[in-house]
């Protein structure tokens, strides 16, 4: 933190008067466009979408793009173009709630272990580590079957569950050079309990390492609930995502649909696209000096 | 710091592989039994639906269910120190032996996949660092960006329908055809499999090398031997590259946990008998042995390389001991 | 004035270093403050000050010994949970580095209102920044500072904030461990002249930690010196600058610079030998007020 200190009497030389750069320079303009376009739509949706997404058409399964079903239709025959509006929602919303709760975990777990005595510190990690080693597949199947039949809580739930430790680990290892700071202890000497110091001291200063990974977060919680939904362990096929669309597509495979596995999967890719630029924007600029070579 | 004998240094670590592979198994075990769900089904089939309380009372006896928890797993952790692992539920054999048929299958996957991937890492790194900020570099970042974010399991579903469904060049699932087939059929089964795995985690090792040289080749030393002549070709790949080998190494120690969780989802994607579909298989169907020493197994690797990556670090950097491993652990 | 604040005593404090080895950092140290005086603590570095001052604000927990502050026991968890309120509130510390003190990322309001909000006292001025501007302008400084965060200030600045803090909560005992240290020589001068008002206006108690006699001589009452974790001499300031009776005592008065150039070259600077200091002892008053520690042989 010292370094943020000007040297006494040392003036910094006024830098030379740059050119206005535009506001939009440096930032993910286009992915920050596409993403608000695809959540405001997903939010909106049924002021557009021309059918009732979970209405089975029996006539018209798998049907090709056409006038009628701009993105055809499902081998349930219910229109994809109103299910991708539809059942982006849910997708996000996993994504955001999956991340609210491990972030939130991730940050309980890591300032306590970092403000906690050495050997507990020590315990904590070692069974992080355990943790870790399980197979995140076996334990998102055991927790799903201790939960329950899967919704979205309890999808959002698991992956929470099993996404918090990369965080809590910088978390951890950021308390922990900070809680030996002076105003950490000068706090304590005024009282303040372990939620004021995480939430005045702690906190503002790890929450710009842990920004991207949350980020990243919310990423990998969006692919994580498509995958899952896709192999059958996720949300059943009445509750629309664009996982459970997605789990439909080896019975299309077969008959050659492609539609059914491309327009949702494009999607998915593209959003997670979008939040990838986002976060490596938050990631901050990369090291400015010249090479040597 | 004072020096440890390199032995006792060994064994303390030894000590820490076995606590932790103990607590993991204690943790599954637990887990699973605690887990709703009826172990009876996977081994008896529908026939254990239909069974009087009678009936049940005694399968469960047999099959040892009736006893508490810890009773159970003292009598697993006995035999398991003999090498009795038990019987699978489903498929009514030695777990042992029905992993040992599907285990090939995987090791050859994920073997060829990490060999793949960590090379072509390497190279693409120094290319990036090569050509830093050129067209090159901003088009393999831009392109590893992209696939990245492709899930692994869609990106199979792709491939399969241009490979498989469309063009009809290369099967779409298992691991070879059924009563027969050579290298060639093995091959062609799995290249689609494959390339999946090593797409999914490439760019992410590249990424990673790439910015670690971009460091290195920042450092002093750098200019030190460009001024007594080496080209820059000769810098970056005698003394550069040497440079980011610990790096490397403890990288390729962490990656092995993510590469084996990614070959379950191909495996599972591709219907490719391998260990990561029989792990889906046995947690679903509550086949409790068949799924202990799976977790064992893979939870023991994945402990072993964080150990291992844990050592390599400690002996590069002696500020690391009794620290965990740097953030590169940490994908993403 | 003569009511009895704070009481040390035979405060002992050990640190572990390694299997078997232990730094005795405090060892049997016993004083009293009362109400309302400036108590000095020096000594060289090690000596155990910062420690001592540790023990006194409850960062540490004593290995041995007992501290009294109004009466109530502080090193006995049972009773500072009882008094904790109490304890969190009238007593304040400064640090030495201002620098790792304040939170660069908060402003100068916040710091200085982060006592009240801790304990959800109502501001007496109104609000919370209001309170923070008038012990601004207590320690001498703009209001304009208030939106201003630590990294933006100079380190007498900082210090002042720092003072500002402590002070907002109106303490009884405020602890300073080495305040001027960080700090030129100029802006020390400064900080003391303005601890010196502050005390005068707000009448709390004052332990203030220091290695610069001159600066103890010219601030304290009372003074005290350490040496390796020993209260090696106990007597009000006057007294000990005129008649100090412990030779490390002597050694280290006579090292103070005499700024008058004929009287400084004839100043011996008495040399204490560390080897010849013996850890037993036996705590004699030489005079009324002013206690020495001293080898069994010599009473």
């Amino acid at each position: 933190m010292n370094d943020q200190f000007i040297l006494v009497g040392a003036r910094t030389p006024l830098p030379p008067p740059a050119k206005k750069e535009p506001w939009y320079r440096g930032k993910p303009v286009v992915s920050m466009a596409i993403l608000a376009a695809v959540a405001l739509g997903c939010l909106c949706c049924e002021l557009f979408i021309p059918k009732d997404p979970a209405y089975m058409d029996l006539f018209h399964g798998s049907e090709a793009p056409n006038a009628e079903f701009w993105f055809g239709t499902d081998t349930m025959g219910r229109d994809i173009f109103s299910m991708i509006w539809y059942g982006g929602r849910v997708s996000l919303l996993i994504g955001f709630l999956s991340t609210a709760i491990s972030t939130v975990l991730a940050i309980l777990f890591g300032a306590a272990s970092g403000l906690a005595p050495r050997w507990l510190d020590a315990l904590l990690m070692r069974l992080t580590e355990i943790f870790l080693s399980i197979p995140s597949l076996l334990l998102i199947v055991l927790l799903q079957s201790i939960l329950g039949k899967a919704s979205v809580v309890s999808l959002s739930l698991v992956i929470g569950v099993t996404g918090w430790t990369s965080v809590a680990k910088v978390v951890r290892s950021e308390v922990r050079q900070l809680r030996s700071s002076e105003y950490v202890l000068a706090s304590r000497c005024m009282g303040a309990g372990f939620f004021h110091i995480l939430r005045r001291h702690l906190a503002p200063n790890f929450f710009s390492s842990i920004l991207f990974m949350v980020v990243m977060n919310v990423r990998s919680a969006i692919a994580a609930e498509s995958t899952l939904s896709f192999i059958g362990l996720g949300l059943p096929l009445e509750v629309i995502s664009w996982g459970s669309m997605l789990s439909l597509s080896e019975k299309a495979l077969l008959s050659g649909a492609w539609w059914i596995i491309l327009i949702p999967g494009a999607f998915l890719v593209v959003t997670l696209l979008c939040v990838t630029e986002i976060g490596n924007w938050l990631r901050g600029e990369g090291d400015r000096r010249a090479s040597n070579l | 710091m004072r020096q440890k004998s390199p032995f006792l240094y060994c064994g303390k670590k030894l000590l820490s592989f076995l606590l932790s592979v103990f607590l993991l198994s204690v943790a599954v075990f637990y887990a699973a039994r605690l887990a709703p769900g009826d172990p009876l089904v996977s081994y008896y089939g529908d026939r254990a639906e239909k069974m009087t309380s009678q009936e049940r009372a005694w399968a469960e006896a047999r099959l040892g269910l009736d006893q508490p928890i810890y009773v159970q797993y003292a009598r697993w952790l006995e035999n398991a120190a003999r090498g009795d692992f038990g019987i699978s539920y489903k498929y009514k054999m030695d777990v042992a032996e029905v992993i040992a048929a599907r285990l090939p299958n995987t090791l050859i996957l994920g073997g060829i996949s990490f060999v793949l991937i960590f090379t072509g890492a390497l190279v693409l790194g120094a290319l990036c660092v090569w050509n830093e900020g050129k067209w090159l570099d901003r088009f393999i970042c831009k392109v590893g960006t992209v696939v990245s974010c492709i899930p692994e399991f869609w990106l199979s579903l792709v491939l399969i329908l241009v490979f498989a469904v469309l063009l009809r060049w290369l099967p779409s699932s298992g691991a070879y055809t059924i009563g027969g087939g050579g290298v060639a059929d093995r091959a062609a089964h799995l290249a689609l499999p494959l390339a999946v795995a090593v797409a999914g985690h490439l760019w992410y090792y590249a990424y990673m090398i790439r910015n670690k040289l971009l460091e290195e080749v920042r450092a002093d030393y750098v200019l030190l031997a460009k001024s007594k002549g080496l080209g820059s070709r000769a810098v970056l790949l005698r003394h550069c590259l040497r440079g980011v080998m610990p790096t490397y190494l403890s990288l390729m120690a962490i990656s092995v946990p993510h590469i084996l969780g990614g070959t379950y989802i191909i495996e599972t994607v591709f219907s490719y008998p391998g260990i990561g579909t029989l792990s889906y298989e046995s947690a679903r169907y509550q086949d409790y042995n068949l799924l202990m020493l799976l977790c064992l197994l893979s939870g023991g690797l994945v402990i072993f390389c964080n150990i291992l990556a844990q050592m390599i670090n400690e002996r590069i950097d002696p500020r690391m001991r009794s620290e965990e491993p740097p953030e590169v652990s940490d994908r993403e | 004035m003569d009511e009895m604040l704070l009481d040390v005593q035979e405060l002992t404090h050990c640190f572990r270093l390694g299997r078997n080895r232990v730094l005795r950092a405090v060892d049997g140290v016993s004083f009293q403050m009362r109400k309302g005086e400036i108590f000095g603590l020096v000594g060289e570095s090690g000596s155990g000050k910062s420690t001592t001052a540790k023990c006194v604000m409850n960062i540490l927990r004593p290995t041995g010994g007992k501290i009294r502050y109004l009466g109530v026991n502080i090193c006995d968890p049972k009773q500072f949970r009882a008094h904790r309120e109490l304890l969190q509130t009238s007593r304040q510390m400064i640090f030495q580095d201002s620098t790792s003190s304040l939170n660069p990322r908060m402003t100068v309001a916040e710091i200085i209102s982060e006592p009240m909000s801790i304990h959800h006292i109502r501001p007496p001025r109104g609000s919370l920044r209001a309170e923070a501007a008038f012990q601004l302008k207590c320690v001498g400084m703009d209001p304009g500072y208030l939106d201003k965060r630590p990294p933006e200030l100079s380190g007498g600045q900082r210090q002042r904030v720092a003072i500002a803090r402590a002070l907002s909560m109106g303490p009884e005992l405020l602890v300073a461990d080495e305040p001027i240290a960080s700090l030129d020589v100029s802006i020390q001068a400064q900080i003391i002249n303005l601890f010196k008002h502050l005390q005068r206006e707000h009448g709390f108690t004052f332990l203030f930690i220091a290695h610069d006699l001159a600066v103890v001589r010219y601030l304290c009452d009372r003074v005290g010196v350490m040496f390796q974790g020993k209260l090696v001499e106990l007597a009000p300031a006057a007294e000990l600058f005129a008649r100090p009776l412990h030779p490390y005592t002597q050694a280290l008065l006579s090292a103070i610079p005499i700024p008058d150039p004929r009287r400084e070259r004839a100043r011996v600077i008495q040399r204490f030998d560390p080897a010849g200091f013996s850890r037993e002892g036996v705590w004699t008053e030489a005079s009324p007020g002013h206690l020495v520690l001293r080898k069994e042989k010599d009473t």
